[in-house]
């Protein structure tokens, strides 16, 4: 504990590094350390972005007493208060594992030299941690802790995959929310929307929650699909067990 | 109603000050490429600061409009004409229903801003009416204009009070050469001396990928000490990656939130808006400022602006008597006399 780097990153924003590693310990320093700059509500501090291992402060020096804030950054990051963290969170996030809606599972499946229903299982049965948002609004970086598939990148991008798509390599997944270029394989797609811009918070997830694929079948697809078009599905969301 | 786009020029879209608050998820805040220039213009037609109003690119569109309003440009130099007629620029000026403004091509820069009064009647999406174009979304149906999309005024004035005040002198910076200020870092430590010193002792050259998202520039190759990956980390504007291959990108209004490239340094925000007038060709050269010294420059610029905004709202025109003020530093009083300037 204790340990943390500071830099300026512009005029407008520092960044406070933890331990250089990807890892739940550090990633929740990351997260109890945003908690509490929250709670020191301390004027002219804009949003706080967590990402790995660092968080990322806007300020305001228009606004900001730039002491303050460092001295309030000191205090919480030297002893980031991991035993206030709100519990952990796990949201279903429903897959269609089959035919066009899962691309690159049979390829995946002689990769690994594994059946298609033993790859799904894989994929299906464990919690993923939700490291942080990015590259695309409401965009996951997740990773399951166990069984990490043996493959990296296809060798050939594709120029454009549909939003919805759920994309793989060793233990990451990542819910592809609108379309876009993408070098992984396509295990399946979701009919949930990671980013919806006609609610009030359009982001499905969060940094610091888990997720869990749940196999569904075309039928179920095509009403989930309906619901969430009409703006009426809720993902099941409940806290994970310890 | 408003305006309709007669013209779209190049690339002209809706934008206010940004749509803030949802980095943590991944949105990265878009809005104006030349912040002073478009804080200008809204100030010049009354309105705060952060209205939505138009920036266009290197080419202005042509509007026609279906409302009387007051309108002011600024932003890189055009020569825009009123229904034939030039018009001028920094200056605030009335338009009348099947008026047509022509706002054609930008001599030196690259981004103009239009500014009405009331603002633009498109809906607010997460708070803001800056177009994201990449993410699709805000402001006009979330892309750039087209002919005949037609754009309605919230709150159009016929005619505002102090017409005569709604001028400024100002010049964006075109030079070809441009010095942009930079704090060092977050990851200056992941450069040799050497790179350091060739980057901000090099001459870069904006290549033909500069956007909104970004600008890439091309120069003598900066040295790293092993590669230029990083574990992925929180991105501002104005954030100059420098990818293992040593070529500098500098990251602009429509960036991405998290980026996995070192970051050698960042422009200062003062200076944000001389790289928003950069287009293909221009050339940079970077110099080291401390951080105290950005804030300093910001100060500055904010006054400026606030000294704007009075200037265009005193009370009373003809007044210029001197002014007499009192003013206690560390326990001296003094009395400064304020003398209004012809110009």
């Amino acid at each position: 504990m204790g340990v943390y780097t500071l830099h300026h990153v512009g005029d407008q924003a520092i960044l406070v590094e933890f331990e250089p590693e990807i890892s739940i310990p550090v990633s929740r320093k990351v997260s109890a350390l945003k908690q509490a700059l929250e709670g020191c509500r301390i004027p002219g501090v804009g949003e706080l972005v967590p990402t790995y291992r660092a968080l990322l402060i806007h300020y305001d020096p228009l606004a900001t007493d730039l002491d303050a804030l460092l001295e309030a950054v000191d205090r919480c990051a030297k002893n980031p208060d991991l035993s206030k963290l709100p519990k952990a969170m796990v949201t279903e996030i429903p897959v269609l594992y089959e035919g066009e809606y899962a691309l690159d599972l049979e390829e995946i499946a002689k990769i690994e030299n594994k059946t298609v229903e033993e790859i799904i299982r894989i994929h299906s049965q464990s919690d993923y941690y939700v490291y942080m948002l990015g590259f695309a609004p409401g965009h996951p970086y997740t990773a399951r802790m166990e069984n990490p598939f043996s493959f990296k990148r296809r060798s050939e991008p594709r120029v454009k995959i549909p939003g919805g798509s759920i994309v793989v390599q060793l233990a990451l997944s990542d819910i592809i929310p609108f379309d876009q270029p993408c070098g992984w394989n396509i295990i399946g797609t979701t009919p949930v929307l990671a980013c919806d811009y006609r609610k009030a918070n359009p982001f499905l997830l969060r940094a610091g929650q888990w997720i869990r694929h749940v196999p569904i079948d075309k039928p179920t697809f095509l009403e989930i699909k309906r619901q969430v078009e009409l703006g009426e599905y809720r993902c099941r969301t409940y806290e994970k067990e310890a | 109603m408003g305006f309709v786009v007669e013209q779209p020029g190049i690339l002209t879209t809706v934008q206010d000050e940004g749509r803030y608050g949802y980095e943590q998820f991944g949105m990265s805040p878009s809005g104006p490429m030349d912040l002073e220039s478009f804080h200008i213009a809204n100030l010049l037609v009354g309105n705060p600061k952060g209205e939505s109003a138009l920036e266009l690119t290197i080419m202005g569109p042509t509007l026609r409009f279906t409302k009387a309003n007051v309108v002011a440009v600024t932003g890189a130099p055009l020569s825009p004409k009123l229904n034939g007629e030039s018009c001028p620029m920094n200056q605030a000026f009335s338009v009348s229903e099947g008026d047509e403004l022509a706002l054609g091509a930008v001599q030196g820069g690259c981004r103009a801003y239009v500014a009405f009064a009331g603002g633009l009647d498109v809906p607010e999406v997460m708070g803001s009416r800056t177009t994201a174009l990449q993410n699709k979304v805000g402001g006009f149906q979330g892309r750039r204009l087209e002919k005949g999309d037609e754009i309605g005024f919230r709150a159009p004035a016929a005619a505002l009070p102090h017409m005569e005040r709604r001028r400024v002198e100002r010049k964006v910076e075109t030079a070809p050469v441009r010095e942009i200020r930079v704090i060092l870092g977050p990851q200056e430590d992941r450069f040799t001396k050497e790179g350091i010193d060739t980057f901000l002792s090099g001459t870069y050259t904006v290549t033909k990928d500069f956007n909104r998202m970004g600008c890439r520039l091309e120069g003598p190759v900066i040295a790293h000490k092993e590669d230029g990956n990083i574990i992925s980390d929180g991105m501002v504007t104005g954030a100059i990656q420098v990818p293992t291959a040593g070529q500098p990108i500098i990251m602009l209004a429509e960036r991405q939130t998290v980026g996995g490239y070192t970051k050698i340094a960042t422009v200062i925000s003062a200076d944000l808006p001389s790289v928003g007038q950069c287009k293909a060709g221009d050339q940079i050269r970077f110099r080291a400022v401390e951080v105290a010294e950005a804030h300093r420059i910001l100060r500055e610029k904010a006054r400026e602006l606030e000294a704007l905004t009075e200037r265009i709202n005193a009370p009373d025109p003809e007044a210029k008597a001197p002014r007499c003020y009192r003013a206690t530093v560390n326990g001296l009083t003094f009395t400064i006399t304020l003398t209004e300037c012809d110009d």
